[in-house]
């Protein structure tokens, strides 16, 4: 895939959730291009409508004003061409990890046999192809994160978009998926979304950050990361990461005061 | 990564062949419990009212003690009893299976269409609330006094309960799982076949619980007031006879039935659990 520079597009978007009377700015105005390739992160404070700005990325709630491109085409629904991972694991209990992975081709097109070499890799790739035929019930919350992401990637989409997979996990767990993401994004280097509100996960992971503010909730930083891949867990000690962490913590503040 | 796997591994904890062959012991000793203890309160009643009935002399046509039951169970059942148990458990069944597909498929209708649900589920609930056994002779006059009217007033009161449980487990599934599917573009149709309908497995079991007994139910009635066979009729010709250890051995055979009948159907929904991990 050669890069795209502006892969995707967002220009004024807003989201204003009325509920009777009252009304709820979610999302009061974001702007930004990111290429094609490129890993962002949506860094903030909670309730400040990362959630919702994923969720209108992915077509699944609509914007009150502004257009959603992606690839040059407005988004209306979910894409075919999407990957979501969601704060909880949301696997189907009654189907193993293997028939989980495979759901979305399930979906599409029915046999899943064409997907099972490529969702063998997958597995593989995050260390649970011997829980293939486990139940989720059975695994453990990294585990069952580690597979939702598998299952994002089985029909090989073209932007991922990620809402707090971790946020559910330990410190350990958190840091070991981390890694495991890093790892998975060497290889399949798409165009990602991922929304967080740690700021050492999203240096670790991203190549650009965007800082949202709770009000007005808007993107007030723009913020790229200074590292190349492949990345190892030893950068969290390499003074610029510190650096830069304290930098988006000020921001953050910053956004929280005005 | 090879590294968190082999942790991970670790978390989800092996248990020594030590350790599982105790936890077999303790589950078969809380199996074994569950089943003798319910039975041999069972049998402790049957002896109070055989004893009962001896020491107080109480008089067969009242009350036949289980002994003089058994004996008549005993001495009709081939020539007699079997005869009219194969109507009343042939016509259950068929009613049984005929109420699980519709409730099922009237479940799904209604919680895949929002107009249909909204016209429709408050008059389901209401139908409810209606004792439907004092419709039963409306059926005859609609259907006459042949099967027809016992089958599809059995199916008419043990419908409900099924559409009433998977109802409740079509729309109780996870929102996220819904979110989920709505991400992936799947079809109304595979939501409710890979989502909402093994998500409702365990309530539909719960409300086939109930219509087993109700289709029962409904072919005796139906029995009661039309028939020239079956187990309802021979009760209602015993107790015309005043042959009360027959009329007791009709529900002997109407009770066994009823518990193998409950009985396979808990045990599919064991299987069916088991199987997709519902
Ligand atoms: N469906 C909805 N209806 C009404 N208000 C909503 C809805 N979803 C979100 N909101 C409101 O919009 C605001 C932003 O919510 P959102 O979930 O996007 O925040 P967030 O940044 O993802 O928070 P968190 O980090 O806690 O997940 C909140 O004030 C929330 O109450
Ligand atoms: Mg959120």
């Amino acid at each position: 895939m050669t890069a795209v520079a502006d892969f995707l597009t967002l220009n004024g978007v807003s989201k204003i959730y009325r509920s009777g009377r009252s009304e709820v700015h979610a999302v009061e105005s974001a702007d930004f291009t990111i290429p094609s390739g490129q890993f962002l992160s949506i860094l903030g404070p909670s309730g400040c409508g990362k959630s919702t700005l994923l969720s209108m990325i992915g077509g699944l709630e609509t914007p009150t004003t502004g257009q959603i491109r992606i690839a040059g085409s407005p988004v209306t629904a979910p894409r075919e061409d999407m990957g979501y991972v969601f704060q909880d694991a949301t696997l189907l209990p009654w189907f193993t990890v293997l028939n989980n992975v495979l759901f979305p081709v399930r979906l599409r097109q029915g046999r899943t046999s064409a997907y099972r070499e490529r969702a063998r890799e997958l597995l593989e790739m995050v260390g649970l192809w011997d829980f293939r035929d486990k139940r989720p019930d059975e695994l453990s919350g990294g585990m069952r994160q580690r597979v939702a992401i598998c299952r994002a990637l089985i029909t090989d989409p073209d932007i991922l978009l990620m809402d707090e997979p971790f946020s559910a996990l330990d410190a350990i767990s958190r840091d070991e998926m981390n890694v495991a993401l890093a790892s998975i994004w060497d290889r399949f280097h798409k165009t990602a979304v991922f929304v967080t509100h740690s700021i050492r996960e999203a240096v670790f992971l991203s190549d650009r950050i965007l800082v949202m503010s709770r009000r007005p909730s808007a993107i007030c930083h723009d913020v790229t990361v200074p590292f190349g891949r492949p990345r190892a867990a030893q950068i969290e000690r390499d003074p610029v990461f510190v650096q830069l962490c304290s930098d988006l913590r000020d921001q953050i503040e910053e956004g929280h005061r005005a | 990564m090879g590294n968190s796997a082999s942790i991970t591994a670790a978390r989800a904890g092996v248990v020594s062949p030590e350790q599982r062959a105790e936890g077999r012991r303790a589950a078969t000793m809380a199996g074994l419990r569950k089943v003798l203890l319910p039975a041999g309160t069972a049998g402790a009643a049957l002896l109070i009212w055989e004893v009962t009935v001896r020491v107080l002399q109480i008089p067969p046509v009242l009350l036949p003690a289980p002994s003089a039951i058994w004996a008549k169970l005993d001495q009709l059942f081939l020539p007699l009893i079997l005869k009219h148990s194969i109507p009343t458990i042939t016509e259950s069944l068929i009613a049984f299976v005929i109420s699980t597909v519709i409730g099922i498929a009237i479940a799904g209708l209604l919680s895949s269409s929002r107009l249909l649900r909204e016209a429709l589920y408050p008059n389901v609930v209401f139908f409810q609330l209606i004792p439907k056994i004092a419709l039963a002779p409306l059926f005859i006059v609609w259907l006459g006094i042949g099967a027809e009217s016992r089958l599809s007033f059995a199916v008419f009161i043990s419908f409900f309960p099924v559409v009433i449980a998977t109802l409740a487990g079509l729309d109780n599934v996870d929102k996220s799982l819904l979110r989920l599917c709505r991400a992936l573009r799947a079809s109304e149709w595979q939501v409710f076949r890979d989502v909402r309908l093994p998500f409702a497995l365990p309530y539909i079991f719960s409300g086939m619980k109930i219509a087993t007994t109700f289709s029962i139910i409904g072919v005796i009635v139906g029995e009661f007031i039309t028939s020239q066979a079956g187990l309802g009729y021979l009760i209602l010709f015993a107790s015309a006879q005043a042959e009360t250890e027959l009329i007791f051995a009709a529900i002997t055979v109407l009770c066994v039935f009823g518990l193998v009948f409950y009985g396979a159907i808990a045990l599919a929904e064991i299987y069916l659990r088991r199987r997709f991990g519902a």
